[in-house]
């Protein structure tokens, strides 16, 4: 049956420059801490099991030898950098390290004034790709242990950071999975598309991973929180789950990076950033609008131009 | 002429051209189908996507959103900001599986009673033709363990009674 599948040997990616980016990481970190240029840096250390990593903020610069870089670190730090997190901005001034992915969110950040510029150091790390979801830490990076968006990325180098550290390795060529899914839902009929999404939604459990790992739900009180008036049906049950994830991929329309994370933290695995990347897909082609690729101080959804197709309207 | 089905629309419109359009057809006494509720809102700007999925969620068949025409927003852009924002969120229905006939959208300015008349009949004929909505509906059954016999131990004893 897939015997044939299971005997291909995988396609290993090179992660050996890892360590040395993370070697970088150090010094920089250390400089930094040292220099008094900045008062904490957000990054990755090792985690408990073998292998694993963890965000971490070290305020020390002894505390630097901590800090790695390996397959590992799949976080987006730039979620510590938001107004979610009061406690590590009340620090003071910051350095993060940033993959590409991150970098784009922090752009993202910027241009919703969540963030300066001028206030953070990026240590941007070049990045061949991390593990996926519930790949086990001590795993080779190969195509069958690679997160989905990292098949198809497109910012293996954090152009426009403070530091960039890291080389780039010879990239296997590997099929965009995830546009593939896209694709095929596209061609469906509304009523196919519709028992796809009841399905999954229907096995929500609304612990709002989601929405507490995203760097762009920053919002002091949530619309989906509210009760009186409930916009939402909060307990995880069909309407109210396909509430949620409606309000979520409309909130996030022209905000949203792509870093995966929403979807990475998903404990009953569905597919959000499939609605989070059709969003932006369509934002592309009617507004030319692509998010966090510079600070821009007005997205799609917050700017008009009065030539705005209305075909739709009477 | 009695129909076998009446359609619930719920029209979300803007209070300075829509609904003083509305107000406009009532009193030149033109008539049109009483299917259609309609909620006043300041402005189209107001109109949160969240009140379409709400009104879908609570038996509405079919839902009109109409407002100022470009350039004629009180509070001059509501409307464009508003054209922007639902023009995506019918990219996202769709993609959903909802079907875009049932949402429609206009510009009806104060002095367009007849334009208001003309679109409120049309979207009433188009609704009654589809028939009610019950994607939503469903759903909402789905909450309710009685709304739905899928356990075959409940269908037993409900098949007893």
């Amino acid at each position: 049956m897939n015997s044939t599948e299971k005997l291909q040997p995988a396609v290993i990616i090179d992660t050996s420059g890892y360590a040395a980016a993370g070697e970088e990481i150090r010094k920089e970190a250390a400089r930094l801490l040292e220099q008094k240029i900045v008062d904490a840096v957000v990054g990755y250390q090792a985690g408990r099991r073998t292998g694993s990593s963890q965000p971490v903020v070290i305020t020390d610069p002894a505390q630097a030898e901590k800090l790695v870089f390996s397959p590992t670190c799949v976080n987006n730090l730039s979620l510590y950098l938001t107004k979610a997190k009061k406690e590590i901005r009340a620090k003071g001034k910051l350095a993060v390290v940033a993959k590409g992915c991150d970098l784009r969110a922090l752009a993202g950040l910027m241009g919703e004034s969540q963030l300066k510029r001028e206030e953070l150091v990026i240590i941007g790390v070049v990045c061949a790709g991390v593990h996926a979801a519930g790949v086990a830490s001590g795993e080779p990076l190969t195509d069958a242990t690679i997160a989905k968006k990292c098949r198809e990325c497109s910012v293996h180098i954090p152009e426009g950071a403070d530091l960039i550290v890291g080389k780039l390795p010879e990239l296997p060529n590997l099929s965009p999975t995830e546009k593939e899914l896209l694709d095929k839902l596209d061609a469906m009929t509304p009523a196919g598309r519709w028992s796809y999404w009841k399905e999954q939604f229907t096995r929500c459990i609304r612990c709002l991973a989601c929405r507490q790992v995203c760097p762009f739900c920053y919002c002091e009180q949530c619309l989906c929180d509210r009760g009186r008036p409930q916009a939402v049906d909060t307990s995880p049950r069909p309407a109210g789950n396909m509430g949620w994830h409606i309000v979520r991929a409309m909130h996030l329309a022209g905000r949203c990076v792509g870093c995966a994370e929403c979807e990475r933290v998903c404990p009953m695995d569905i597919p959000l950033n499939l609605l989070n990347r059709k969003m932006a897909q369509e934002l592309k082609g009617l507004y030319g609008h692509e998010a966090g690729l510079t600070p821009t101080e007005k997205g799609p959804l917050t700017s008009y131009d009065e030539k705005d197709d209305q075909s739709f309207i009477k | 002429m009695p129909h076998d089905f009446e359609p619930k629309i719920v029209a979300f419109v803007c209070t300075w051209c829509t609904y003083a359009g509305a107000d406009l057809a009532g009193t030149s006494r033109m008539l049109y189908p009483s299917n259609v509720r309609v909620v006043k809102f300041p402005c189209t700007g107001r109109i949160d996507p969240v009140f379409i999925l709400k009104a879908f969620q609570k038996g509405a068949d079919g839902i009109l959103v109409s407002g100022c025409h470009p350039g004629d927003c009180h509070y001059m852009a509501g409307n464009f900001h508003a054209r922007r924002r639902f023009a995506i969120f019918r990219k996202l229905l769709e993609f959903i599986g909802v079907d875009l006939a049932r949402l429609e959208f206009s510009w009806v300015s104060a002095a367009e009673g007849g334009k208001w008349v003309e679109i409120v009949t049309e979207l009433t004929g188009k609704i009654r033709a589809m028939g009610p909505l019950t994607q939503f509906t469903e759903l909402a059954d789905e909450e309710q363990w009685s709304g739905m016999l899928s356990n075959p131990e409940l269908k037993a004893v409900f098949d007893q009674v």
